[in-house]
């Protein structure tokens, strides 16, 4: 099962954009949500989300606490911290100048 | 461990709520509860390894996942406790071995010496073109003309040899040996070594012969013998006749410059001898310099090499009748300057390369026992092969396999160095022991340092690799399909990814027997030599005067007297005197001059002895008469009783017998010498070589001589017996030193001995690890192929069919590796010649002896595997797995 790079590199942007437009969510949810707005174009396993989570919680972009659901199931919650926002404010505005500047390219090569 | 237990079950959680909730979804969708699960899960991709990847990045670097390796690890070792602890053993008892022998070589060759900036320290050493070592002993007028011309380039100064002394405090007045050097005045400067107490030396206390009575203790003597009294200071000492004021004590460490020989006590070389520091012919002290900053080697080099090319050319024009031979010898010496970083020891020189044979022999030994923990280790690795395909198959990352794979072997490597290095602490200090003989007691500072610290260090991540790589293949190539396979197919293959290591561990121990044989048969050798008297029921003694008679007769009647109470003392053969014992290691050449011959550039062996040395030693008389009495009185001309060899020497074809040769004494003076008797060949210092031309001259009576008394006393008896007559022959007579001429003799096999137990010790362990690699191995291929057999079997194959089936790749093995083997030690004899006594590396019978041992032991170990080969039963085979 290969893994797809592109959609590798960018999945901690797209959480932190869900995160901040949505508000907190458990990482099924967000599965769910990247699913919806990509239009099932970047399908990988979802399990690779997990680790991708984890480490973006270790370096402080997002925050996470247990919840009980409505049907009393144990579910694990993200919310985007201040640092988070930063750290999407930034990578937003580059990946628009990279993508912008291979569209260019792509164009007038 | 708990918290990784909560961690686990939030991940498991985590990821459960995923499942469930995407499960869900398709079940909305229409799907069945399996089908959506199914799905859910291809979706999901492998849980167990976003768990495992989440939980190693959440845990601080790895160090969790490491300390739940080791604990694995130790729970494996439980289970199995005799592979564990043989691994251990071996390794631990090759590491042990290797570290001490490591301590020995850091000791005497590695680790500088405790003075000022050791790098800037040479000591002169002359070099003539026919002789194998250099020439490191000067004399004094040469000493004086070398310090005044390179006073500017390199500051000399000398030191004599450390030798065993009589000396006599004024405290006790009884005889103590202390080890004495007598050294220039500026030689403690020039090495910077500070007093701890008084003063030490400074040159004012070294300019006029015999007017400078003092000198100087090392620390470790005062500890010793004054229990650190700084009362010390004032008090005398008699020592070569001497009496000298003890002025200070020398700085803590410094105990001289002879790695594992350590001074006692320093006096100025003006008090050593008045006649000595005159005499261009008494070679007795070594030059060291300090060269001055700036200068370079080759320089001060080429100013000595003028001075010595000087005195050489005087020497010859002062001795026009010495042989051509000797003064081309002379005029073509050339000064070299040495780095004394380390200091010259003759002990290093007798050990250095017994130590590199050691520690090469042992280096092999931790890799044989470093292979068999490696096959241990693949065996068991094959047996959880399916473990691990399965654990593989349920996700575990390859990374994780190898790190635990190497964990494992880590811990084992640094558990064995843990006990190796503690079996080294223990028997370090016995090594040393072994080297030290009667006469000179070796005192090395073998506190480990970083050295064997680091030595350790490396010696366990050596192991590591060597055993840790090829289990770490099979945990790599754990693939998930090899779960599903049962016990059958690849079994032979993965037999034979040990073979190899079985052949290399041949290999090194046929190098390590043939080493350890040749180190035996040469030790046998030389313990069956014939000295040319008996040393059995032989005991020395020295006898020392305290107050010398005036007059010479009279001297020699109480030694007389004394020799004459000794002989009817009960249980007392016989007895005699002589100036020193053999192989006590003292010897005097002096050249001799024999009408119608040119003087040669060799010195004849002199020894003064009494009538009836060669009795009581046991040497026979082959002609003429021993000496007597009469003999003795000093206004006699020289009777002698010369040896075999000294007649073939000087007198080819002829007998020796009433003819009339001279001794050459101070240079010029000629003594005549008149043969009356020849003696069988003895040997003189050295074993190794044979007897030397020797000439037995009668007895004159010094303040001291060496008795020698053949006795069936016990050494006890015998003490008593001595201590009650030697006082009655005359009071001023002490006894001292009571030995045994075989120790004397023993002494001179310190090394080959050592080397002899040290290397037929580790045979046997490698004889041994080769046994447990053999066995290991066969036991497990006749384990793998149970099925194989069983079928055979049942298709009529015989049992000794069987049996040679399985033999078949050990004895492939076994012939690769003595090939291999055998090219190694004929590498290495020829590194050993030097060390062997009438051994030579390449007689076929040492090339047999480990072929032999290696042979048995293969034998010794196939017997058991085989025997259950042959008794495999059919039926037992079908139900294997």
């Amino acid at each position: 099962m290969p893994r797809h790079e592109a959609f590798q590199g960018s999945l901690p942007l797209l959480v932190l954009k869900i995160l901040s437009r949505r508000g907190p969510l458990h990482g099924y949810g967000i599965t769910v949500r990247i699913h919806e707005t990509t239009d099932d174009v970047l399908r990988v396993e979802e399990g690779s989300l997990y680790p991708a989570l984890h480490r973006m919680e270790e370096a402080g972009w997002i925050r996470a606490e247990w919840t009980i659901t409505g049907n009393k199931r144990r579910a694990r919650v993200y919310e985007i911290t201040s640092e988070g926002r930063q750290r999407l404010e930034l990578d937003e505005r580059r990946w628009v100048a990279v993508n912008a500047a291979v569209l260019r390219a792509l164009k007038n090569a | 461990m708990i918290r990784s237990g909560r961690l686990n079950r939030d991940l498991d959680d985590e990821i459960r709520f995923h499942l469930e909730a995407r499960t869900e979804e398709y079940m909305r969708e229409g799907l069945s509860t399996e089908e959506a699960g199914a799905r859910a899960r291809r979706q999901f991709g492998n849980p167990t390894l976003v768990r495992d990847e989440s939980r190693d990045l959440k845990l601080f670097p790895r160090l969790e996942s490491i300390l739940r390796d080791v604990s694995f690890a130790v729970r494996l070792w439980r289970r199995n406790r005799l592979v564990t602890g043989a691994a251990l053993v071996s390794l631990s008892l090759a590491i042990g071995a290797c570290t001490a022998a490591f301590s020995l070589i850091d000791a005497l060759i590695l680790r500088t010496l405790p003075v000022d900036e050791p790098r800037s320290l040479v000591y002169v050493a002359l070099r003539t073109p026919a002789e194998p070592h250099d020439g490191l002993s000067f004399n004094y007028p040469l000493f004086r003309e070398m310090r005044a011309a390179t006073s500017r380039h390199l500051r000399l100064f000398a030191l004599s040899d450390q030798g065993r002394r009589d000396a006599v405090f004024d405290d006790s007045g009884h005889v103590e040996k202390v080890y004495g050097q007598w050294v220039s005045g500026d030689a403690f400067a020039l090495l910077g070594v500070k007093p701890a107490l008084g003063r030490v030396l400074a040159s004012t206390d070294d300019i006029n012969p015999g007017q400078h009575p003092i000198a100087v203790l090392s620390y470790d003597f005062w500890t010793r013998r004054f229990g650190r009294n700084p009362d010390v200071l004032g008090r005398w000492v008699t020592i070569r006749e001497k009496p000298l004021q003890i002025v200070g004590v020398a700085a803590h460490g410094f105990t001289g410059v002879e790695p594992g020989i350590i001074t006692d006590v320093w006096a100025p070389m003006m008090m050593w001898d008045d006649r000595a520091i005159s005499d261009p012919d008494t070679r007795w002290f070594r030059i060291w310099g300090r060269i001055r900053a700036g200068v370079a080697e080759e320089q001060a080099r080429t100013v000595l090499q003028t001075v010595f090319s000087r005195f050489a050319r005087a020497q010859v024009a002062r001795r026009p009748e010495e042989s051509r031979e000797r003064h081309d010898q002379l005029l073509n010496t050339r000064v070299h300057l040495r780095s004394a970083a380390t200091g010259p020891s003759g002990l290093r020189e007798n050990f250095a390369r017994a130590l590199w044979v050691l520690g090469a022999i042992a280096g092999l030994v931790v890799l044989i026992a470093s292979m068999n923990v490696a096959s241990l280790l693949v065996a068991r690795a094959t047996a959880r092969q399916r473990e691990m395909a399965v654990r593989a198959s349920i996700g575990a990352g390859r990374s994780r396999l190898i790190q635990q794979a190497l964990i494992e072997s880590l811990l084992l490597a640094f558990t064995a160095c843990a006990l190796g290095g503690f079996l080294s602490a223990i028997a370090t200090p016995k090594l040393v022991s072994m080297i030290s003989t009667s006469a000179t007691t070796v005192r090395l500072d073998v506190r480990p340092d970083w050295r064997v610290f680091a030595f350790l260090g490396g010696m366990g991540l050596l192991v590591t690799f060597v055993f840790g790589l090829a289990p770490l293949r099979h945990a790599s190539a754990a693939q998930p399909a090899n779960a599903l396979r049962s016990g059958g197919g690849r079994h032979a293959t993965r037999a034979g990814s040990f073979r190899p290591l079985v052949a290399a561990q041949i290999a090194f121990s046929f190098v390590v027997l043939f080493l350890g044989g040749l180190c035996l048969t040469s030790f046998l050798k030389l313990l069956r030599t014939d000295l040319g008297f008996d040393t059995n029921d032989l005991a020395l003694a020295s006898v020392t005067v305290a107050s010398p008679a005036h007059d010479a007769g009279q001297a020699l009647a109480s030694w007389i007297s004394l020799l004459e109470r000794l002989e009817h003392t009960p249980g007392i053969e016989s007895a005699s005197f002589s100036r020193w014992g053999l192989f006590a290691g003292s010897g005097r050449n002096k050249s001799v001059r024999i009408p119608s011959r040119p003087i040669d550039a060799y010195a004849p062996w002199y020894l003064q002895v009494s009538p009836g040395f060669l009795r009581t030693m046991g040497i026979p008389l082959v002609a003429g008469r021993d000496l007597d009495w009469r003999d003795a009185r000093p206004e006699l001309p020289g009777a002698v009783v010369v040896n075999e060899s000294f007649a073939r020497r000087y007198f080819p074809g002829e007998s020796p017998l009433g003819k009339r040769f001279f001794r050459i004494d101070g240079g010029s003076t000629l003594v005549a010498q008149d043969v009356i008797g020849v003696a069988r060949d003895a040997k003189y210092t050295s074993i190794r070589e044979p007897a030397p031309p020797t000439v037995y001259e009668p007895f004159r009576p010094e303040n001291a001589a060496v008795i020698q008394v053949r006795t069936r006393l016990e050494m006890g008896a015998l003490l008593a017996s001595m201590r009650a007559e030697v006082p009655r022959a005359h009071a001023a007579f002490r006894l001292a030193d009571l030995t045994l001429q075989s120790t004397l003799v023993d002494n001179h096999l310190v090394r080959d001995r050592a080397l002899a137990v040290l290397s037929a010790f580790f045979s046997v362990v490698a004889g041994v690890l080769v046994i447990v690699g053999v066995y290991g191995l066969l036991s497990y291929t006749v384990l793998q192929r149970t099925r194989e057999i069983g079928i055979r079997l049942a298709l009529g194959a015989r049992p000794m069919q069987v049996v040679a089936l399985v033999l078949w790749g050990i004895g492939g093995m076994t012939l690769i590796g003595v090939a291999i083997g055998a090219a190694g030690a004929a590498l290495t004899g020829r590194f050993m010649t030097a060390m062997l006594f009438e051994v030579s590396p390449t007689d076929p019978w040492n090339i047999a002896f480990p072929l032999l041992c290696l042979l048995l032991a293969c034998a010794f170990a196939v017997v058991i595997p085989a025997q259950r080969a042959a008794r495999i039963a059919p039926t037992t085979a079908l139900t294997v797995e």
